[in-house]
């Protein structure tokens, strides 16, 4: 009889308890729902200065006639800018542009992972370019929820940041200088190409990282800088792009060459049965001029091909 | 009401009244909304206190603001709405915390622990390689990743008597563990561009889309509502099942209600945020060291305290090393040990 009552009373206070909630809950639905409504609505350009151009990803962007306040999104797009003699346009670069040196004095926006939108905001930026060799695409819905023209690179290959370099000089207004630059860059190209077109090749090991040991797949431009300097990488059948590799794979395959970043001395001692080790052909070398899509790209290739050939390259050195 | 009533009123363990859940509510109410417009006002730009309000009060009146273009997309356009999906995700992931705490009778159980956020992290991921073309397909996935994972640890915990919630924990510890190796199978075996999308969601992010808030913000405010109705029943199956049972309780059907809203919260936070851990474990212990452990002031307070700590965790993960971000599990973590060993000690 005494646990009924207190049963019945304890569930009225708790209708009254549930009501206080529900209300104070629900109370906070239209608020979310005002919000989400009034945040979609943003600015657009005037159509009168813009124009319409498609990106590399073959989205259509509408940007400014001249911008004049450019974000890079990646150190091989800042490269790219002030290759092309526009650096006092860069408004913003991310905190690993480094160079060349004057990219240094620019505003950071953060790193390329997760860059800050509200800087980006805060600087005006009429143009943001980025890459999808360091981009993700969270960040560009972002941006272009709040209408801010954003141009997408997407170099797959030597040849692709090439004709990267040319449609960013057509979309930031640097025809003529683009048109001299990539005519100076294909020339090089050409030249590395031809002096090793019937060179023998021989087969290297690229180590990008040494604990796992990571190598370079078919799909990343390592490969294709390696194909293009005359050798063949023993990792160039790997579909990801940089996958972890196995050291007993190495020492099967028996790479001619190994390329390795500064340090990873240890990793080497327990490569020293490879072919590469044994007759001394490991070299150390600058990775920025082999993983940034920009224009030392190129210096990256000539480098690789006078490691790969030193008898063909004597002669410039 | 002096001060002082105010604050024995909150910090009582006793029996819980309407009073005393409406006054703890409307204070929590009331710092949610203080520390909202303060995480609003602090950035890596500085946008001013006066700016924020002004913004705030525009976008409710639908008048245009007397601020810069910039201030005010800054405010209403890019913290807004990642302040207020932090309100949400903290609050979904505090109140499946409880819901499970309540469920198993067991202080350790959480969405982390229990293997529901890498199950919905699974669905989640699977949806943004396979169906990254449907719009809501990742909160979707994540949800039904979520469902599947707790039915799998319930059977494999499953014991013949009622004292299975060990074996339950176990189970999870297990499932987890599993399907931790999957995601990382997944994220290893997917190239390129499409594998940064997925860490850099995996490792916690909450500045995404606003376009996924609403429906977000809709899905969390159900399920919260859902266990809540469910509190009372709770609080019963707390003491043992049978007795619950006796006093008339459905403890298979308020089970199966609350798994499934616990499951549909777990779903919707990690759809957007990815796995942010600690949160579900020690919001609702929080809560309950300060204000006694009746779920009918668990569930709500949790809900608040949790969108409170989440906000201030995003604030520093955005402030700390501007204009660069930190991964926010970091903070939550880092604020969250210390101030719960604090009120453990505190209480003890």
């Amino acid at each position: 009889m005494n646990a009924r009552r207190f049963n019945t009373a304890d569930r009225e206070s708790s209708t009254r308890l549930r009501r206080i909630v529900s209300l104070v809950l629900f109370s906070l639905l239209p608020a979310t729902l005002t919000i989400s409504v009034s945040s979609c609505s943003s600015r657009k350009n005037s159509p009168a200065t813009s124009r319409t151009v498609s990106d590399e990803l073959g989205r259509t962007v509408q940007v400014p006639a001249q911008p004049q306040r450019i974000v890079s999104l990646a150190p091989s797009i800042t490269e790219i800018l002030f290759a092309l003699g526009v650096g006092d346009r860069v408004a913003g670069v991310t905190s690993y542009c480094d160079y060349p040196p004057a990219a240094r004095q620019k505003t950071p926006v953060g790193d390329t992972l997760k860059p800050s939108v509200e800087r980006i905001v805060a600087l005006k930026a009429d143009l943001v370019i980025i890459s999808t060799a360091s981009q993700v695409e969270a960040s560009f819905r972002k941006l272009e929820e709040l209408g801010i023209p954003v141009y997408v690179t997407n170099p797959r290959t030597i040849e692709g940041v090439v004709e990267s370099i040319d449609k960013i000089g057509e979309l930031i207004d640097a025809r003529e200088r683009a048109l001299e630059l990539t005519d100076e860059l294909r020339r090089r190209i050409t030249n590395v190409e031809t002096r090793v077109a019937k060179a023998s090749r021989p087969s290297v090991l690229v180590i990008l990282g040494t604990e796992p040991l990571i190598t370079a797949g078919a799909g990343s431009f390592i490969n294709d800088l390696i194909n293009r300097a005359g050798a063949r990488s023993i990792s160039a059948e790997e579909v990801a792009d940089y996958p972890q590799y196995s050291i007993e794979a190495v020492v099967a395959r028996q790479p001619e060459i190994i390329l390795l970043q500064t340090g990873g001395n240890e990793l080497i001692e327990r490569l020293r049965q490879t072919a590469a080790a044994r007759s001394n052909r490991v070299y150390h070398i600058d990775d920025d001029l082999l993983l940034r899509p920009g224009p030392r790209i190129v210096d990256g290739l000539e480098q690789l091909a006078a490691k790969f050939h030193p008898e063909l390259f004597e002669r410039d050195s | 009401m002096s001060l002082k009533e105010l604050t024995h009123q909150i910090f009582s363990r006793e029996r819980l009244t309407a009073q005393r859940l409406a006054i703890t509510l409307a204070v929590l109410a009331i710092v949610l909304i203080a520390v909202s417009v303060f995480s609003i006002a602090v950035g890596s730009e500085h946008v001013g206190f006066t700016n924020v309000i002004r913004v705030i009060a525009a976008e409710i009146t639908g008048h245009a603001a007397d601020v810069s273009a910039e201030q005010r997309i800054i405010i209403a356009d890019i913290r807004l709405p990642r302040v207020l999906m932090a309100v949400v995700v903290g609050a979904a992931l505090a109140v499946a915390g409880s819901a499970y705490q309540a469920l198993l009778r067991n202080p350790l159980a959480d969405p982390g622990i229990l293997g529901i956020s890498s199950g919905a992290a699974l669905g989640a991921i699977s949806a943004t390689i396979f169906a990254e073309s449907l719009p809501i397909s990742r909160p979707v996935a994540a949800f039904g990743g979520a469902v599947i994972t707790i039915a799998v640890v319930y059977a494999v915990g499953q014991g013949r008597r009622e004292s299975g919630t060990v074996r339950l924990i176990l189970g999870g510890v297990i499932i987890n563990a599993l399907l931790s190796s999957i995601v990382i199978f997944l994220v290893t075996s997917v190239a390129g561009a499409r594998q940064r999308n997925v860490i850099s969601w995996l490792i916690g992010d909450l500045s995404g889309e606003s376009r996924l808030l609403l429906p977000v913000a809709v899905f969390v405010l159900i399920g919260i509502g859902a266990v809540y109705v469910n509190a009372r029943s709770l609080n019963l199956m707390m003491i043992g099942e049978q007795d619950a049972l006796t006093l008339g309780v459905e403890a298979r059907r308020v089970k199966i209600a609350v798994y499934l809203a616990a499951s549909l919260l777990t779903g919707a936070a990690v759809a957007v945020s990815g796995a942010i851990g600690f949160v579900g474990l020690i919001i609702p212990h929080a809560v309950r060291l300060v204000g006694g452990s009746d779920n009918r002031l668990v569930v709500p307070a949790s809900a608040l305290v949790g969108g409170v700590f989440l906000m201030l965790a995003d604030t520093i993960a955005r402030t700390a090393v501007a204009p660069r971000e930190l991964n926010i599990g970091v903070i939550t973590s880092l604020i969250g040990a210390p101030v719960f060993v604090y009120l453990l000690r505190r209480t003890n």
